[in-house]
């Protein structure tokens, strides 16, 4: 049974219930307003170009697949696939790099303080000397410069300690003692059990690198412009055409939706688990 | 017995103090090292040079001037700044307590109902999505020739009108946000016994009551946790700013106001010193959150 929300009883002009029923439809109202963004968002791509400009009511039906075709001529699928193999290495790394700093943090190392001050700079203030960095490295305009400053993520480092806090620590002993070296267990005893802390993790990362604007500009904009740089170049030039920005934003919004929905259960549960402590 | 008891503290003191003198490794320590190595030198090297750059004059090209803490003196006297700091906070008291009313509200309606997974799921999403493609869905919904306006006929003054484009960012804020805040107070709710609350209905207590008087108040630490989280929404949130209102005055928030002075004006040195600033200010209100949580864990 459901403490909060118990069954009701089954009396039918009952006013608690149907105060019930006004605040479920008041919550599912609010809902429905914040999904009309996303939803415009997949509708206008397919508006046909022709009925923006006749100014017509925009909730006409018309269907086109215009803006799609007119997309390919906008230079989108080279970022995307700069996007897709960057943002995809840098889920790697951090996974492959947090799991054992998660591991040494769990068992002890009193080290946990860097990783919470780290988490709380805000990545924006980093961009000029990040800048000057990548340039002494000779980096700049390197595909290399997008996945390098991102190989651990204090964000990715702190996720997973917070799962393994709830892992019961015996584990580890017993495989010690059975003669499994420290990286044995970081990648074939502890990874394994934090199959869907690392799922989530990785969608969060994901999703992050993804959606990075300023940055991959700045240091890579002319040689490899990612997703997010090639549409925001695209608003200022074709501001006014928004078939043409729907059917954009919605393709390179596609990969984050998809892999949230197959990823789904384990982010929410991930979020709220890493809430509790 | 007294006595005894006063000898065990001892002991346990003298414990506490031998094993913090030299700090203890445990096994696979090492494994720290990649990441500590990488953070070091992308997170913290560059945050050094920030406080470096904030005692110069400096425009980004030639060699900067050294201005000791003329650029924090500045600040004092800084009319913009002032004004973004008030910004802020008028777009922070309308933020959280609409953020946070509107978490708890629907985070207590999906509890254990059908509408759980899709409402937590759908409500997240927005938040994952670029911010640019977000801007470009909300700028034809609420522009002068946008559906909004086509389809009822109200313009929505975000150009003229001050109040009509601090509230499109606020209602964006929220649209990004308000996810999270739900899957917070939805751990808190389950973090709630459920024995509590039987017996809360057992002695005759109202649904009412038992949500005012029960669920409410144990939801306390999230609800302060939240609080936090949105005040740096607040301090942080520049780049709907820049793509919705184009940073029009009454929507200049500190972080735009920022990058306005580091990447509009070219003033690095400024910029960097007024970094130093906001990070202050967000280590404070995280240092609080720290004091606040754990106090309400103690309780």
């Amino acid at each position: 049974m459901n403490p909060i929300n118990p069954p009701k009883s089954s009396n039918p002009v009952n006013p608690v219930k149907l105060a019930n029923f006004i605040r479920k439809c008041v919550m599912l109202l609010v809902v429905a307003l914040f999904m009309i963004p996303l939803i415009w968002l997949a509708y206008s791509a397919f508006i046909a170009p022709d009925a923006i400009l006749a100014n017509k009511n925009p909730l006409t039906p018309s269907w086109s697949w215009a803006n799609f075709i007119a997309l390919k001529d906008e230079n989108l699928f080279k970022p995307l696939e700069t996007s897709l193999i960057a943002s995809s290495l840098v889920v790697f790394f951090q996974l492959l790099l947090a799991l054992p700093a998660a591991y040494a943090l769990r068992a002890g190392t009193p080290l946990l303080a860097v990783f919470l001050f780290a988490l709380s700079v805000p990545a924006e203030l980093l961009l000029i000397p990040l800048y000057g960095l990548l340039q002494s490295l000779h980096l700049l305009g390197s595909p290399l410069a997008l996945v390098v400053p991102f190989l651990s993520s204090p964000f990715t480092v702190f996720l997973l300690y917070q799962a393994m806090v709830k892992l019961p620590w015996a584990y580890t002993e017993a495989a010690r003692i059975d003669g499994a070296s420290e990286l044995r267990i970081i990648y074939g005893i502890i990874g394994p059990l934090l199959r869907p802390e690392m799922a989530a993790a990785g969608v969060i990362a994901f999703a992050g690198h993804w959606n990075l604007v300023l940055f991959p500009k700045v240091v890579a904009g002319d040689t490899y412009p990612t997703v997010q740089v090639a549409l925001a170049e695209l608003i200022s030039k074709a501001g006014n055409n928004w078939g043409l920005l729907g059917a954009a934003a919605l393709v390179t919004s596609l990969p984050i939706v998809v892999l949230f929905f197959a990823f789904e259960k384990q982010v929410v549960k991930t979020f709220e688990g890493g809430v509790k402590g | 017995m007294a006595l005894d008891g006063e000898k065990d503290i001892d002991h346990i003191r003298l414990e506490r103090r031998r094993s913090s003198a030299w700090v203890r490794w445990p096994a696979g320590w090492w494994g720290l090292l990649p990441s500590v190595f990488s953070l070091l030198i992308f997170i913290g090297y560059p945050l050094l040079q920030v406080i470096g750059f904030s005692v110069l004059d400096w425009g980004g090209i030639a060699v900067g001037k050294f201005v000791g803490v003329g650029n924090y003196h500045d600040m004092l006297s800084d009319s913009d700044l002032r004004e973004s700091l008030f910004t802020t906070l008028k777009f922070a008291v309308l933020t959280l307590p609409l953020y946070v009313l509107l978490s708890v509200f629907i985070a207590l309606e999906i509890e254990g109902t059908r509408f759980e997974r899709p409402v937590k799921a759908l409500m997240f999403l927005p938040g994952l999505i670029t911010v640019a493609a977000s801007a470009v869905s909300w700028y034809t919904l609420f522009s002068d020739y946008g559906v909004f306006t086509a389809l009822t006929g109200i313009v929505w003054k975000w150009g003229s009108e001050p109040w009509a484009a601090l509230f499109l960012i606020v209602a964006f804020t929220l649209w990004q946000h308000l996810g999270y805040g739900i899957l917070v107070f939805s751990a808190g709710l389950k973090s709630i016994p459920s024995e509590v609350l039987e017996a809360a209905r057992v002695d005759g207590a109202s649904e009412g009551q038992i949500k005012g008087k029960i669920i409410l108040p144990l939801l306390r630490p999230s609800l302060v946790f939240l609080g936090v989280v949105g005040s740096l929404f607040a301090l942080q949130s520049y780049t709907a700013v820049f793509l919705l209102t184009k940073g029009s005055q009454q929507t200049r928030v500190l972080g735009y106001y920022l990058y306005k002075v580091a990447f509009e004006d070219y003033r690095f040195g400024y910029g960097a010193a007024l970094s130093v600033f906001v990070l202050l200010l967000a280590f404070s209100i995280a240092a609080l959150q720290g004091r606040f949580l754990s106090r309400g864990s103690a309780a």
